[in-house]
Protein backbone atom coordinates (compact mmCIF):
# COMPACT_ATOMS: atom_id res chain seq x y z
CA UNK A 1 0.00 0.00 0.00
CA UNK A 2 1.12 3.82 -0.81
CA UNK A 3 -0.13 6.62 -0.90
CA UNK A 4 -1.82 8.00 -4.10
CA UNK A 5 -0.40 11.23 -5.07
CA UNK A 6 -3.60 13.25 -5.06
CA UNK A 7 -3.84 12.47 -1.21
CA UNK A 8 -0.67 13.50 -0.53
CA UNK A 9 -0.93 16.64 -2.37
CA UNK A 10 -4.04 17.30 -0.24
CA UNK A 11 -2.57 16.72 2.90
CA UNK A 12 0.50 18.48 1.86
CA UNK A 13 -2.04 21.68 1.41
CA UNK A 14 -3.94 21.29 4.18
CA UNK A 15 -0.85 21.23 6.21
CA UNK A 16 0.59 24.88 4.61
CA UNK A 17 -2.44 26.13 4.84
CA UNK A 18 -2.76 27.03 8.91
CA UNK A 19 0.02 26.85 11.36
CA UNK A 20 -2.07 24.47 13.89
CA UNK A 21 -4.08 21.59 12.15
CA UNK A 22 -5.13 18.34 14.18
CA UNK A 23 -6.58 15.69 12.37
CA UNK A 24 -8.82 14.00 14.77
CA UNK A 25 -11.90 11.83 15.11
CA UNK A 26 -15.09 14.42 15.52
CA UNK A 27 -14.11 17.75 15.79
CA UNK A 28 -13.26 20.42 18.18
CA UNK A 29 -17.06 20.60 19.84
CA UNK A 30 -17.34 16.49 19.95
CA UNK A 31 -14.09 14.62 19.69
CA UNK A 32 -15.48 11.00 18.85
CA UNK A 33 -12.56 9.78 20.74
CA UNK A 34 -11.19 10.11 23.94
CA UNK A 35 -7.53 10.68 22.43
CA UNK A 36 -8.43 13.30 20.34
CA UNK A 37 -10.56 14.74 23.15
CA UNK A 38 -7.43 15.34 25.30
CA UNK A 39 -5.12 17.13 22.58
CA UNK A 40 -8.64 19.37 21.72
CA UNK A 41 -8.66 20.12 25.34
CA UNK A 42 -4.85 20.71 25.57
CA UNK A 43 -4.96 23.08 22.51
CA UNK A 44 -8.31 24.78 23.37
CA UNK A 45 -6.32 26.27 26.43
CA UNK A 46 -3.73 27.51 24.64
CA UNK A 47 -5.23 28.33 21.59
CA UNK A 48 -8.00 30.44 19.95
CA UNK A 49 -8.00 29.46 16.30
CA UNK A 50 -6.88 26.36 14.97
CA UNK A 51 -8.02 23.89 12.01
CA UNK A 52 -8.86 20.47 12.49
CA UNK A 53 -9.53 17.45 9.89
CA UNK A 54 -12.52 14.85 10.80
CA UNK A 55 -10.78 11.46 9.73
CA UNK A 56 -14.19 9.61 10.65
CA UNK A 57 -15.77 11.55 7.99
CA UNK A 58 -13.10 11.04 5.52
CA UNK A 59 -11.78 6.96 5.20
CA UNK A 60 -9.33 7.70 2.76
CA UNK A 61 -7.77 10.43 4.71
CA UNK A 62 -7.67 8.87 7.83
CA UNK A 63 -5.60 6.22 5.69
CA UNK A 64 -3.85 8.62 3.98
CA UNK A 65 -3.15 10.46 7.09
CA UNK A 66 -1.21 7.34 8.38
CA UNK A 67 0.62 6.86 5.83
CA UNK A 68 1.65 10.30 5.01
CA UNK A 69 3.58 10.55 9.06
CA UNK A 70 4.03 6.88 9.47
CA UNK A 71 2.51 7.27 11.96
CA UNK A 72 -0.33 4.77 13.63
CA UNK A 73 -3.03 6.42 15.19
CA UNK A 74 -4.84 9.58 15.05
CA UNK A 75 -4.96 12.14 16.44
CA UNK A 76 -1.73 13.40 14.78
CA UNK A 77 -1.30 17.19 15.33
CA UNK A 78 1.03 19.12 12.37
CA UNK A 79 3.11 22.31 13.66
CA UNK A 80 4.10 24.76 10.40
CA UNK A 81 3.66 21.57 8.29
CA UNK A 82 5.78 19.69 10.46
CA UNK A 83 4.35 16.48 11.99
CA UNK A 84 4.71 16.70 15.96
CA UNK A 85 2.86 13.77 17.27
CA UNK A 86 0.32 11.76 18.40
CA UNK A 87 -1.67 12.69 22.08
CA UNK A 88 1.12 10.76 24.46
CA UNK A 89 3.76 12.75 22.82
CA UNK A 90 1.32 15.81 22.84
CA UNK A 91 0.35 15.73 26.32
CA UNK A 92 4.41 15.36 27.28
CA UNK A 93 5.13 18.33 25.39
CA UNK A 94 2.65 20.23 27.35
CA UNK A 95 3.03 19.33 30.53
CA UNK A 96 6.93 20.13 30.34
CA UNK A 97 6.08 23.66 28.66
CA UNK A 98 7.75 22.62 25.10
CA UNK A 99 4.76 23.07 23.06
CA UNK A 100 3.93 26.11 24.50
CA UNK A 101 7.50 27.59 23.28
CA UNK A 102 6.63 25.64 19.57
CA UNK A 103 3.25 28.08 19.85
CA UNK A 104 5.27 31.05 20.34
CA UNK A 105 3.89 31.60 24.43
CA UNK A 106 5.57 32.21 27.40
CA UNK A 107 6.52 29.26 29.35
CA UNK A 108 3.37 27.78 31.50
CA UNK A 109 3.30 28.04 35.37
CA UNK A 110 4.58 24.60 36.69
CA UNK A 111 3.75 25.56 40.64
CA UNK A 112 2.40 22.25 42.55
CA UNK A 113 -0.74 22.90 43.81
CA UNK A 114 -1.90 22.24 47.50
CA UNK A 115 -4.62 19.58 47.82
CA UNK A 116 -5.79 17.33 50.66
CA UNK A 117 -6.42 13.75 50.53
CA UNK A 118 -8.02 12.73 53.91
CA UNK A 119 -6.34 9.82 55.67
CA UNK A 120 -9.00 7.86 54.77
CA UNK A 121 -9.02 8.36 51.03
CA UNK A 122 -4.67 8.24 51.59
CA UNK A 123 -5.75 4.33 52.62
CA UNK A 124 -8.16 3.42 49.92
CA UNK A 125 -5.43 4.60 47.20
CA UNK A 126 -2.64 3.10 49.24
CA UNK A 127 -4.86 -0.50 48.85
CA UNK A 128 -5.28 0.58 44.54
CA UNK A 129 -1.70 1.18 43.63
CA UNK A 130 0.03 -1.60 46.17
CA UNK A 131 -2.25 -3.93 43.60
CA UNK A 132 -0.93 -2.14 40.88
CA UNK A 133 2.52 -1.07 41.39
CA UNK A 134 3.11 0.14 37.53
CA UNK A 135 0.63 2.43 38.11
CA UNK A 136 -0.17 6.05 39.39
CA UNK A 137 -3.22 7.91 40.92
CA UNK A 138 -4.06 10.53 38.24
CA UNK A 139 -6.27 13.63 38.59
CA UNK A 140 -7.87 15.36 36.01
CA UNK A 141 -10.04 18.48 36.39
CA UNK A 142 -11.22 19.64 32.65
CA UNK A 143 -11.86 23.34 31.95
CA UNK A 144 -15.45 23.39 33.14
CA UNK A 145 -13.76 22.22 36.95
CA UNK A 146 -15.22 19.19 36.58
CA UNK A 147 -12.90 16.52 38.44
CA UNK A 148 -12.07 12.88 37.37
CA UNK A 149 -9.87 9.99 39.22
CA UNK A 150 -8.09 7.35 37.76
CA UNK A 151 -5.05 4.78 37.90
CA UNK A 152 -2.58 5.24 34.98
CA UNK A 153 0.71 4.39 34.11
CA UNK A 154 2.96 7.48 34.49
CA UNK A 155 4.34 9.34 31.37
CA UNK A 156 6.94 11.33 33.26
CA UNK A 157 6.05 14.59 32.68
CA UNK A 158 3.28 15.28 34.77
CA UNK A 159 2.98 17.50 37.60
CA UNK A 160 2.93 15.43 41.05
CA UNK A 161 1.40 16.95 43.90
CA UNK A 162 1.18 15.05 47.38
CA UNK A 163 -0.81 14.67 50.46
CA UNK A 164 -1.11 12.11 53.16
CA UNK A 165 2.16 10.02 51.63
CA UNK A 166 -0.30 9.72 48.18
CA UNK A 167 1.23 11.30 44.88
CA UNK A 168 -1.10 12.49 42.87
CA UNK A 169 -0.45 13.17 39.23
CA UNK A 170 -1.78 15.26 36.95
CA UNK A 171 -1.77 17.68 33.60
CA UNK A 172 -0.64 21.39 33.74
CA UNK A 173 -4.32 22.46 33.07
CA UNK A 174 -5.42 20.22 35.80
CA UNK A 175 -2.71 21.47 38.30
CA UNK A 176 -3.89 25.14 37.25
CA UNK A 177 -7.10 24.24 38.86
CA UNK A 178 -6.42 22.38 41.61
CA UNK A 179 -5.46 24.41 44.13
CA UNK A 180 -7.49 23.54 47.20
CA UNK A 181 -8.99 20.79 46.13
CA UNK A 182 -9.97 18.04 48.90
CA UNK A 183 -10.15 14.43 47.86
CA UNK A 184 -12.37 12.34 50.53
CA UNK A 185 -13.58 8.57 50.94
CA UNK A 186 -16.98 8.44 51.08
CA UNK A 187 -19.54 5.38 51.65
CA UNK A 188 -21.33 4.98 47.84
CA UNK A 189 -23.90 2.31 47.06
CA UNK A 190 -22.65 -0.06 49.65
CA UNK A 191 -19.13 0.52 48.72
CA UNK A 192 -16.50 3.13 49.17
CA UNK A 193 -16.25 5.83 47.11
CA UNK A 194 -14.28 9.13 46.75
CA UNK A 195 -15.21 12.73 46.26
CA UNK A 196 -13.40 15.14 45.09
CA UNK A 197 -14.49 18.75 45.55
CA UNK A 198 -12.56 21.47 43.21
CA UNK A 199 -12.09 24.66 45.34
CA UNK A 200 -14.85 27.17 43.59
CA UNK A 201 -12.47 29.98 41.35
CA UNK A 202 -9.37 28.16 41.99
CA UNK A 203 -8.05 27.84 38.67
CA UNK A 204 -6.98 31.63 36.86
CA UNK A 205 -7.03 29.54 33.78
CA UNK A 206 -10.12 28.33 34.09
CA UNK A 207 -12.73 28.60 31.76
CA UNK A 208 -15.76 31.31 32.65
CA UNK A 209 -18.74 28.70 32.68
CA UNK A 210 -20.69 29.51 29.56
CA UNK A 211 -24.45 30.24 30.27
CA UNK A 212 -26.79 28.32 28.55
CA UNK A 213 -30.96 28.28 28.47
CA UNK A 214 -33.09 25.29 27.94
CA UNK A 215 -36.07 26.05 25.65
CA UNK A 216 -38.75 23.79 25.21
CA UNK A 217 -39.43 22.14 21.66
CA UNK A 218 -42.62 24.40 21.75
CA UNK A 219 -41.09 27.57 22.54
CA UNK A 220 -38.59 26.68 19.48
CA UNK A 221 -42.10 26.38 17.58
CA UNK A 222 -43.52 29.40 18.76
CA UNK A 223 -40.10 31.32 17.64
CA UNK A 224 -40.48 30.40 13.93
CA UNK A 225 -43.69 30.79 13.40
CA UNK A 226 -43.33 34.53 14.75
CA UNK A 227 -40.14 34.76 12.72
CA UNK A 228 -38.04 35.55 15.45
CA UNK A 229 -34.90 36.16 14.02
CA UNK A 230 -32.28 33.38 15.78
CA UNK A 231 -29.48 30.69 14.50
CA UNK A 232 -30.85 27.33 14.32
CA UNK A 233 -28.79 24.35 14.52
CA UNK A 234 -28.68 20.75 14.47
CA UNK A 235 -25.25 19.04 16.42
CA UNK A 236 -26.33 15.53 15.21
CA UNK A 237 -24.94 13.66 12.30
CA UNK A 238 -25.59 13.68 8.44
CA UNK A 239 -27.57 10.07 8.84
CA UNK A 240 -29.05 11.35 11.73
CA UNK A 241 -30.63 14.48 9.96
CA UNK A 242 -31.93 12.20 7.02
CA UNK A 243 -33.78 10.04 9.45
CA UNK A 244 -35.52 13.16 11.13
CA UNK A 245 -34.99 16.95 10.75
CA UNK A 246 -36.59 19.77 12.16
CA UNK A 247 -35.12 22.61 9.22
CA UNK A 248 -32.33 23.61 11.55
CA UNK A 249 -28.68 23.77 10.19
CA UNK A 250 -26.39 20.93 10.31
CA UNK A 251 -23.62 21.78 12.83
CA UNK A 252 -20.56 20.83 10.06
CA UNK A 253 -17.42 22.25 10.41
CA UNK A 254 -18.48 25.47 7.51
CA UNK A 255 -21.01 26.03 10.14
CA UNK A 256 -18.88 26.07 12.79
CA UNK A 257 -16.58 28.40 10.41
CA UNK A 258 -19.57 30.74 9.97
CA UNK A 259 -20.90 31.28 13.48
CA UNK A 260 -17.14 32.07 14.44
CA UNK A 261 -18.10 35.42 11.89
CA UNK A 262 -21.54 36.20 13.90
CA UNK A 263 -22.14 38.88 16.35
CA UNK A 264 -21.16 37.52 19.97
CA UNK A 265 -24.79 38.56 20.48
CA UNK A 266 -26.64 37.00 17.81
CA UNK A 267 -29.49 34.62 19.36
CA UNK A 268 -28.44 30.85 18.46
CA UNK A 269 -30.69 27.47 19.17
CA UNK A 270 -29.29 23.79 19.55
CA UNK A 271 -30.83 20.85 19.20
CA UNK A 272 -29.66 17.05 18.95
CA UNK A 273 -31.60 13.52 19.12
CA UNK A 274 -32.08 13.78 23.00
CA UNK A 275 -30.56 17.56 24.47
CA UNK A 276 -27.01 16.17 25.71
CA UNK A 277 -24.68 16.91 21.95
CA UNK A 278 -26.16 19.95 21.90
CA UNK A 279 -26.04 20.99 25.60
CA UNK A 280 -22.24 20.42 25.38
CA UNK A 281 -21.95 21.99 21.49
CA UNK A 282 -24.24 24.99 23.18
CA UNK A 283 -21.65 25.27 26.31
CA UNK A 284 -18.66 25.35 24.11
CA UNK A 285 -20.04 28.62 22.30
CA UNK A 286 -20.98 30.12 25.27
CA UNK A 287 -17.66 30.04 26.28
CA UNK A 288 -15.93 31.39 23.20
CA UNK A 289 -18.07 34.41 24.38
CA UNK A 290 -21.67 34.21 22.89
CA UNK A 291 -24.10 35.49 25.25
CA UNK A 292 -27.75 34.36 23.61
CA UNK A 293 -26.74 30.58 23.51
CA UNK A 294 -29.95 28.41 24.14
CA UNK A 295 -30.09 24.47 24.08
CA UNK A 296 -33.55 22.57 23.24
CA UNK A 297 -34.15 21.06 25.72
CA UNK A 298 -35.41 17.17 25.11
CA UNK A 299 -34.19 17.12 21.08
CA UNK A 300 -35.98 16.73 18.13
CA UNK A 301 -37.24 13.58 20.30
CA UNK A 302 -39.52 16.29 22.44
CA UNK A 303 -40.36 17.82 18.89
CA UNK A 304 -41.92 14.51 17.75
CA UNK A 305 -43.70 14.44 21.23
CA UNK A 306 -44.69 17.85 21.62
CA UNK A 307 -45.32 20.01 18.36
CA UNK A 308 -45.29 17.66 15.32
CA UNK A 309 -45.90 13.47 15.67
CA UNK A 310 -45.12 13.33 11.92
CA UNK A 311 -41.46 13.83 12.24
CA UNK A 312 -40.57 10.38 12.89
CA UNK A 313 -39.12 9.20 15.76
CA UNK A 314 -35.90 7.02 16.17
CA UNK B 1 5.02 -17.15 10.42
CA UNK B 2 3.54 -15.57 13.75
CA UNK B 3 2.42 -11.94 14.22
CA UNK B 4 4.99 -11.00 16.25
CA UNK B 5 7.68 -12.94 14.02
CA UNK B 6 6.41 -10.76 11.03
CA UNK B 7 6.87 -7.54 13.49
CA UNK B 8 10.40 -8.40 14.02
CA UNK B 9 11.41 -9.08 10.54
CA UNK B 10 9.50 -5.94 8.57
CA UNK B 11 11.61 -3.39 11.15
CA UNK B 12 15.10 -5.53 10.46
CA UNK B 13 14.26 -5.53 6.41
CA UNK B 14 13.97 -1.51 7.01
CA UNK B 15 16.33 -0.48 9.60
CA UNK B 16 19.20 -2.52 8.90
CA UNK B 17 21.21 -3.16 12.52
CA UNK B 18 18.14 -3.19 14.47
CA UNK B 19 17.51 -5.13 17.55
CA UNK B 20 14.15 -5.97 17.72
CA UNK B 21 12.15 -7.70 20.85
CA UNK B 22 8.61 -8.07 20.08
CA UNK B 23 6.09 -8.51 23.12
CA UNK B 24 2.28 -10.13 22.46
CA UNK B 25 0.39 -7.76 25.32
CA UNK B 26 -3.48 -8.31 24.33
CA UNK B 27 -4.70 -9.74 21.19
CA UNK B 28 -3.85 -7.57 17.98
CA UNK B 29 -1.74 -5.46 20.90
CA UNK B 30 1.97 -5.40 21.17
CA UNK B 31 4.78 -4.21 22.91
CA UNK B 32 7.96 -3.10 20.49
CA UNK B 33 11.58 -2.66 21.70
CA UNK B 34 13.98 -1.59 19.14
CA UNK B 35 17.96 -0.91 19.48
CA UNK B 36 20.04 0.45 16.99
CA UNK B 37 22.37 3.21 15.50
CA UNK B 38 19.96 4.81 12.83
CA UNK B 39 18.32 6.11 15.62
CA UNK B 40 21.35 8.38 16.91
CA UNK B 41 20.88 12.39 16.59
CA UNK B 42 16.90 11.59 15.96
CA UNK B 43 14.38 12.48 17.95
CA UNK B 44 11.96 10.57 19.96
CA UNK B 45 9.51 11.29 17.35
CA UNK B 46 11.70 10.67 14.17
CA UNK B 47 13.21 7.41 15.54
CA UNK B 48 9.55 5.99 16.31
CA UNK B 49 8.40 7.30 12.59
CA UNK B 50 11.13 4.61 11.21
CA UNK B 51 9.80 2.14 12.86
CA UNK B 52 5.71 2.64 12.35
CA UNK B 53 6.96 3.13 8.72
CA UNK B 54 8.54 -0.34 8.42
CA UNK B 55 5.06 -1.85 9.82
CA UNK B 56 2.46 -0.06 8.50
CA UNK B 57 1.54 -2.82 6.18
CA UNK B 58 0.76 -4.83 9.53
CA UNK B 59 -0.90 -1.90 10.55
CA UNK B 60 -3.44 -0.98 7.69
CA UNK B 61 -6.63 -1.33 7.23
CA UNK B 62 -9.66 -2.82 9.64
CA UNK B 63 -8.63 -6.45 9.61
CA UNK B 64 -4.96 -5.35 10.10
CA UNK B 65 -2.97 -8.37 12.01
CA UNK B 66 -1.70 -5.33 14.87
CA UNK B 67 -4.20 -3.63 15.83
CA UNK B 68 -1.99 -0.97 18.23
CA UNK B 69 0.94 -0.94 19.85
CA UNK B 70 0.45 -0.35 23.42
CA UNK B 71 4.32 1.05 23.74
CA UNK B 72 7.49 1.10 21.70
CA UNK B 73 10.45 2.07 22.64
CA UNK B 74 13.41 3.09 20.95
CA UNK B 75 17.20 3.50 21.70
CA UNK B 76 21.12 3.34 20.52
CA UNK B 77 22.86 0.27 21.46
Amino acid sequence: MSLEPAMKERITSIIGKSDVVLFMKGNRMMPQCGFSGRVVQILDGLLGEYDTVDVLADPEMRDGIKEFSSWPTIPQLYLKGEFVGGCDIITDLYNSGELHTMLGQKAPDRTVPNIEITPEAAARFREFLERSPDKALTLSIDARNQPSLGLAPPQGSEIVAESNGIKVLMDLGTAARAEGTRIDAVEQNGGVGFRVDVAPNAGAAAAPAGEVKQVTAGEVKKMLDDGEKFEFFDVRTPEEQEIAKIGARLLDEEATKYIETLAKDTPMVFHCHHGGRSQAAAEHFARLGFTDVRNMAGGINAWSAEVDPDVPRY
Amino acid sequence: MDISSQIKAAIENEIADAVVVVKPASHGHFEIDVTSQEFAGKSMVKQQQLVYGAIKDLMAGDSAPVHAVDRLRTKTP
